[in-house]
């Protein structure tokens, strides 16, 4: 079976992660926690299969949900351990789910279904797009300035200032970089009729996509299953009444 | 609207504001495409926050968990400094969201959240640059943008959801730190690095850049 991740556009995820998000605010009980984290792992596989996940990058959310619990143990007023796993596995509830879910949001196509599912107004997404596009390079220029630097003596030494003020440096030449690229960006796309889109008329009405933007039936499907699962710490306590 | 509008040096007085080109609203090519790519730029620097900077500074401060607000100015760069830059409603909430996106995207420790931080961050930043009618991109209004951009999301989310169990005074005490940081870090920060861009003749096309033309004169 292939997982529903692999054959959904970018927008049932996102959709799915912010339908997760408000079922998880009203996580009030360990119960009802633990219960929408049950649900979770058995709606996972029917989203996951035959996907990877990155584990590293679940180790950063679960170090955020252990700060969460931590603070809000640390400052409640009195400090209760209830309360504050009850706010660790609110937040557990919609962040996993969310980063995993991330994964399968790729820009550009997230840029064809804001222009042509939700249409949004096409330049500043072509502008997005494009910009996104840039991220690689923009890395790659991260690096051969920080090589530059080194190689004629102005790397940082081991002191934490020194590297701070590195990495302040290095990301002021990255903006300016950054803008100069724009620059170039921009007289390129209006070479190829980007300023069109911003003319009212007909002329916007013939916009075409390269890319179709279908909502399929996974698309649908995922929704639906993040909403259920969503539903199942919202319903919980009207099945179950809290303290019984 | 002319969309290849370029600077014109004489236009600006010497110590006038000067204002987006042909009307608030009218976006040049130039001003989105910009926009957007300071937003991946700036994305780049919160990945690296995000994993090599904020895990230990957490762990820092998680003696004292409102303290770890102080570091927060560091994700209204973008929305400060976008407004700032552009000079027009809206640049601000999209170069903001199109960090956000890429944080979302390349993996953050906050799942979809990232995004609702992102939206009213980036609203924020607005309200501030609105309530002085996009009229004033100075230290003062760099200020109110960042402080406005680090209390909407506090206010409206945050306390809400990773802070929901803290008693008021210190939801309040972290309002507190986030607002200042927002001011500090964000609002002045944004403004230093702007006309720092501007000295640098990166930004000549821009209202910030023209700004500092016209006072060189």
């Amino acid at each position: 079976m292939t997982g529903l991740l692999r054959r959904t556009g970018p927008l049932s995820p996102l959709l799915a992660g912010f339908v997760l998000m408000a079922g998880g605010l009203t996580v009030r009980d360990v119960a009802g926690g633990l219960a929408g984290l049950a649900a979770l792992a058995l709606a996972a596989p029917f989203a996951l299969a035959g996907s990877r996940v990155s584990w590293l990058r679940l180790l950063a959310g679960v170090l955020a949900l252990a700060s969460v619990t931590w603070s809000n143990w640390l400052l409640a007023s009195p400090r209760e351990l209830e309360p504050a796993l009850v706010a660790g596995l609110r937040v557990a509830f919609f962040v996993v789910p969310g980063i995993v879910l991330a994964a399968f949001v790729d820009p550009s196509e997230l840029g064809d279904h804001l222009g042509q599912r939700l249409r949004l107004p096409a330049r500043p997404v072509l502008a997005g797009v494009a910009a996104l596009q840039q991220l690689d390079d923009l890395g790659q220029e991260w690096a051969s300035m920080a090589r530059a630097r080194r190689v004629r003596g102005l790397g940082p030494d081991r002191s934490p200032v020194s590297q701070v003020r590195f990495a302040a440096d290095l990301t002021f030449s990255l903006l300016v970089q950054a803008l100069r690229r724009a620059e170039r960006m921009t007289v390129a796309m209006e070479a190829r009729g980007y300023a069109d889109l911003a003319r009212p008329g007909p002329d916007r009405a013939r916009r075409t996509w390269l890319h179709p933007a279908p909502w399929t039936g996974a698309d649908t499907t995922l929704v639906v299953l993040a909403a259920a699962v969503a539903l199942v710490p919202v319903l919980l306590p009207l099945v179950v009444p809290p303290g019984s | 609207m002319s969309t290849t509008e370029r600077h014109v040096p004489g236009r600006a007085g010497r110590g006038r504001t000067v204002r987006a080109s042909g009307g608030l609203l009218a976006w040049r090519g130039l001003d989105l495409v910009t926009t957007a790519v300071l937003g991946v730029a700036f994305g780049v620097v919160f990945i690296v926050w995000d994993y090599a900077l904020n895990t230990p500074w957490t762990g820092l401060t998680s003696a004292f968990p409102p303290a770890g607000s102080l570091a927060l100015g560091v994700w209204l760069l973008p929305a400060v400094a976008g407004g700032l830059l552009v000079r027009r409603p809206g640049a601000a909430l999209l170069c903001e969201m199109i960090a956000a996106l890429l944080e979302f995207w390349l993996g953050n420790p906050w799942g979809a959240g990232v995004l609702v931080s992102g939206l009213l961050q980036g609203a924020g930043a607005e309200i501030g640059f609105a309530l002085l009618g996009f009229r004033r991109f100075g230290p003062v209004a760099a200020m109110l943008a960042g402080a406005v951009a680090a209390a909407l999301p506090v206010v409206a989310y945050e306390w809400w959801t990773y802070s929901l169990e803290y008693s008021w005074p210190w939801k309040l005490a972290s309002l507190g730190f986030s607002v200042t940081s927002g001011v500090l870090l964000a609002g002045l920060g944004s403004w230093a690095l702007v006309r720092a861009l501007a000295r640098a003749g990166a930004i000549d096309a821009f209202p910030a850049g023209r700004e500092h033309l016209a006072a060189r004169g």
